[in-house]
């Protein structure tokens, strides 16, 4: 029985008295696409927030590559977030004022060096080769998630966590980055994806479901 | 990658940065004029009271009581010294004499000096008429107000003057009023003195103009002792405390409103850097999502607030100095020279004014990702 | 409703407001306080100057000319015309009478003194004793004294040991009096004229750099007995706070229209000072020491000049600061604006909801300011010339004004901006 790559165990998030997440339990291995779904305000974004090392736990445990996300250090998360996840958002967030090219070498900058070379490589696996010098505002919303994905993958993480990316695209553009999503799974990368798309969580291996911050259902899906 | 990210940031934020650079830029401007003139002109600032007459006199040693004589060839002991701050050299030979104008009758001191000399010494004597204009004119004189109003003289007008037996008779040339003994006296060429008085070629004393600091006027004084022995040097109208005391507060006032206008520079990179740190807080979010470190991130912006003091200082210091240069020509009246000492000393004054003012984007290593970026 | 929603915006982003409203505080604060030193400065100059001498001098006008040699009088005390002591009280009744500093009376009697015990004549030397007042009580008309004296017109005139009382023995000799002639403080020395002698005692010795140094100087009482002129003096010294001499002062007082004459004489000219006083005593003549006044007119305008500019940098660079915070305030709330709009709110309505905000901080800002900048002018005063300027009023609708001015300037661009801002975007996200 291989490792599993993340372990939560009784996961709790308190915001001021409201309980985001609570006692949520669960395991992931290498290479499983999990899809995260529930209605809002279930905790989905505040699970994969943590998992992302973007926020911390209230109580519980979550390792990741056995390292437990919630103890470790501020410049120990650091490290973790550039090293261990790449991180997708439902609102691209790329920084404005750089191109497409240097969206990527930034994620490389933080790591350790930038490679321009290493980078434009990415840009073209997802298909945008021709337009490594455009600024975000002049790419559409699917080219932008694209280079969301190159950037977030470009540091070899062991984790892919994305949060409703494709939630600003259209029809097309989705499609376009559901399929690279496919690829990655078939070349063995772990994906976290939340998702409260149903179409979109049949595409997982698993659906892990959450309800008012608790976990309701773990569903493998028939493939 | 850091430059090319650093260039991307500060063009991106160009109009904010831009009112950063300009608060900089007049701060160190004016900091850059200010200490400049402060450093040359405080200096030249008072000079008006030390310019203003003689301030050193060379007279004979006095020996018992009476005021004596001595030899007029020190007139040109003094010439060949060639002393760079001497101005002006003014011999005087005075008289207790009388003066007759029509039926007016009084008696009168009268001094037989250089005119040349004196006019380049006493710039701030009023002159009703005109100067007696060589040295050698026996035909004429000038006479104090208070003396002429008693004679009844204006210009034009003649008046004798006898001492001892002997007389001589003189055009009015000018008037002059000074509000000091000046006033009471007739101003004869030294030759026509010499001849009335009757004791060949004697002085009384020499007055002299030195300029520059007090230390520098207290040298040529020394010098002065030194090469005449035979004389008394001293110096006149010590007001060198006072002046002291005043060059004092007209300094303290500059670095008062320097202080100010610090505060103020600071106060201006304040407001455009919070401004700053408003729109990058997306931006500073998510690069600690990517897994930026704090201090890495925080570079740079130390990095902009250092190219905002630099860039700002320097142009803020030319401008500066252009605008002491112009600041002595027109209210001063004197050429100011750049001091090059200003430009460091601006330049880390803008620094630690930049750094003070770049503390919102200190503030903005406490951003929390997970906040920013959760969804607007 | 327009005032509810601004209340409303207040108290929710009460953070933000504040530090809006300190820059725009600080800023007045500054203007302030330059404002209120540069408009002191002329001021405070003119009474630093006084310490280096008196600038004016007054002369009997009848009496014959002075027959000085280097600054000492020879003239015979027997003959002469001479001013009472008795009304110089009346110095301090002129319409300037508080810009009368000080004044000092002299009287110059040629003497011979004797150092020490009498001896042979070989001991004795011819000087002037100048009679004068170190500090002496003049009864004014109409209530009071007023102490003045050389300690008033010349304060600058440093002395080793301690200077003469009034109506005592005792006398201060100069340096190069006492150096030629052995005295030394506490020496007593005999000075006789035809038909008096006084003893007196040396309790200093000063240096001056002017005429002071070859003589005695003694209370006026005593140089008065030795000239057998009790009451008398024959020249006086007046130091007196004035305003640069300009082209309007300069003109002839009887060219002037009578608008233009009080406006001459209700200003502290030099001039118009030496009027006041020859108002007051007929048939003295009165004159500026041109060479005193001369140098301090021209450093007080050009230190005034000076003021003036650093002001004006000083207000520029508030001026930048506000601008720069209230500007950007405005920027940050696109998404409030877009509600406003999306509602139904106009342009204009928009605009002038943020314009109301940055007034109503310049005016809370500014009137914070206005005091704070009272304190720092104070302090500054204080520090740097030893008095504290008065708090001028006239300052506050000035610096509210300029506030107000500011604020709105600084937020012209930013509030273009939301003015034209396009709702839709922002709603969906954007």
């Amino acid at each position: 029985m291989m490792a599993a790559l993340v372990q939560v165990e009784d996961l709790s998030k308190i915001y001021g008295g409201v309980r985001a997440l609570d006692k949520v339990s669960f395991e992931v291995y290498p290479g499983e696409w999990i899809a995260i779904m529930g209605p809002s305000g279930s905790g989905k974004t505040t699970l994969i927030n943590i998992l992302g090392g973007l926020d911390r736990p209230t109580s519980g445990r979550a390792l990741v590559d056995g390292v437990n996300v919630g103890t470790l250090g501020e410049r120990e998360l650091t490290r973790y977030r550039a090293e261990k996840v790449g991180f997708v958002f439902q609102n691209f967030h790329l920084v404005p004022y750089l191109s497409a090219l240097e969206n990527v070498m930034l994620a490389q900058y933080f790591h350790s060096i930038a490679d321009e070379k290493e980078a434009a490589q990415a840009l073209e696996r997802v298909g945008l080769g021709d337009r490594l010098d455009h600024l975000p505002g002049e790419l559409s919303g699917g080219e932008q998630q694209r280079v969301a994905l190159a950037r977030a993958l470009i540091n070899h993480p062991n984790l892919l966590l994305a949060d409703e990316p494709t939630g600003n695209l259209d029809e097309a553009n989705e499609q376009m980055v559901l399929e690279i999503l496919r690829e990655l799974h078939g070349s063995g990368h772990t994906i976290l994806l939340v998702t409260h798309s149903q179409e979109i969580g049949r595409m997982a291996d698993r659906r892990i479901e959450l309800a008012h911050g608790r976990l309701v259902h773990i569903v493998a899906n028939v493939s | 990658m850091f430059w090319r990210i650093l260039w991307r940031l500060l063009y991106a934020s160009r109009g904010r940065l831009a009112l950063a650079l300009l608060a900089v830029a007049s701060g160190a401007a004016v900091c850059a004029a200010l200490l400049n003139v402060d450093l040359d002109a405080t200096d030249k600032l008072t000079r008006e009271f030390r310019a203003l007459g003689a301030n050193v006199v060379v007279s004979a040693t006095q020996n018992g009581d009476a005021a004596g004589t001595m030899d007029a060839n020190l007139i040109g002991q003094i010439s060949d010294l060639h002393l760079p701050d001497v101005v002006a050299a003014a011999p005087y030979l005075y008289l207790s004499a009388n003066a007759k104008a029509g039926e007016n009758n009084s008696g009168v001191i009268v001094a037989g000096t250089l005119f040349d000399e004196v006019a380049r010494m006493n710039s701030w004597w009023k002159v009703d008429g005109l100067w007696v204009a060589s040295r050698d004119d026996r035909t004429q004189c000038m006479i104090g107000e208070l003396a002429a109003s008693r004679l009844g003289l204006t210009p034009g007008k003649s008046v004798t003057v006898t001492y001892a037996g002997r007389a001589v008779t003189l055009q009015v040339r000018g008037i002059v009023t000074t509000g000091s003994s000046e006033d009471s006296q007739i101003f004869v060429v030294l030759p026509v003195a010499q001849e009335l008085s009757g004791l060949g070629d004697r002085i009384t004393l020499i007055q002299i103009m030195a300029r520059g600091s007090a230390a520098e006027i207290q040298g040529v004084i020394h010098r002065l002792s030194t090469a005449l022995p035979a004389a008394q040097v001293r110096p006149l109208r010590q007001i060198a405390e006072a002046e002291g005391q005043l060059l004092a507060r007209i300094r303290g006032l500059l670095a008062g409103t320097v202080g100010l206008i610090l505060v103020l520079t600071a106060l201006g990179v304040l407001a455009a850097m919070a401004g700053l740190a408003v729109e990058r807080r997306r931006d500073v979010g998510l690069m600690k999502a990517l897994g930026g470190p704090v201090r890495r991130i925080m570079r740079f912006f130390l990095a902009e607030a250092t190219a905002i003091a630099f860039t700002g200082g320097i142009a803020g210091c030319l401008v500066g100095m252009a605008l002491s240069e112009w600041i002595g020509e027109r209210i001063f009246s004197v050429s100011i020279s750049p001091r090059l000492i200003v430009i460091p000393a601006t330049l880390a004054l803008m620094i630690v004014v930049s750094l003070a003012g770049a503390l919102p984007l200190r503030l903005l290593g406490r951003v929390r990702p997970a906040e920013i970026l959760r969804g607007e | 409703m327009f005032v509810r929603l601004i209340t409303d915006s207040f108290r929710r982003q009460a953070r933000r407001k504040l530090l809006t409203t300190a820059a725009l505080a600080l800023g007045t604060a500054i203007a302030t306080a330059t404002l209120t030193v540069a408009l002191d400065v002329g001021d405070r100059l003119a009474r630093e100057f006084r310490s280096l001498g008196a600038n004016l001098v007054v002369t009997p006008e009848a009496d014959t000319l002075p027959l000085e040699i280097g600054g000492v009088d020879y003239r015979p005390v027997d003959s002469g015309v001479f001013l009472s002591e008795s009304d110089l009280g009346k110095l301090k009744t002129i319409f300037w009478r508080n810009n009368i500093i000080g004044f000092a009376p002299f009287l110059d009697v040629p003497v011979t003194a004797l150092v020490g015990s009498s001896r042979a004549d070989s001991g004795r030397l011819r000087t002037t004793l100048i009679g004068t007042w170190y500090r002496h009580d003049v009864a004014v008309p109409g209530g009071g004294t007023f102490a003045t004296g050389i300690s008033a017109t010349n304060p600058g005139w440093k002395l080793n040991g301690r200077w003469f009382s009034d109506n005592s023995a005792e006398a201060v000799a100069g340096a190069n009096l006492a150096r030629r002639a052995g005295i030394h403080t506490g020496d007593s020395v005999t000075v006789q004229t035809e038909g008096a002698s006084s003893q007196l005692v040396v309790t200093g010795i000063i240096s001056t750099g002017g005429q002071e140094d070859d003589a005695i100087l003694a209370p006026l009482t005593v140089a008065q007995a030795l000239a057998h002129k009790p009451g008398d003096y024959r020249r006086l010294l007046v130091s007196a706070l004035t305003k640069p001499e300009d082209a309007f002062s300069q003109r002839n007082p009887k060219s002037m229209s009578p608008e233009e004459f009080d406006r001459w004489y209700c200003s502290p000219y030099i001039s118009s000072i030496s009027r006041q006083i020859q108002e007051q005593f007929p048939g003295v003549n009165v004159r500026a020491i041109r060479q005193v006044a001369e140098g301090e007119g021209q450093i007080l305008s050009r230190v005034q000049s000076l003021m003036w500019l650093v002001t004006f940098a000083a207000l520029l660079a508030a001026a930048l600061a506000v601008a720069a915070t209230a500007g950007t305030t405005v920027l940050e709330r696109t998404g409030e604006v877009a509600l406003m709009k999306a509602l139904g709110a106009r342009q204009r309505l928009v605009g002038a909801f943020f314009l109301g905000e940055q007034w109503f901080m310049a005016i809370v800002g500014g009137l914070l300011g206005y005091t704070a900048g009272l304190g720092l002018a104070h302090a500054l005063g204080q520090r740097i010339f030893g008095i504290a300027p008065g708090a001028r009023l006239i300052l506050l609708p000035v610096v509210l004004a300029l506030a107000a001015a500011v604020a709105t300037i600084g937020s012209l661009l930013p509030l273009r901006k939301v003015m034209k801002l396009d709702p839709a975007p922002v709603l969906r996200g954007e």
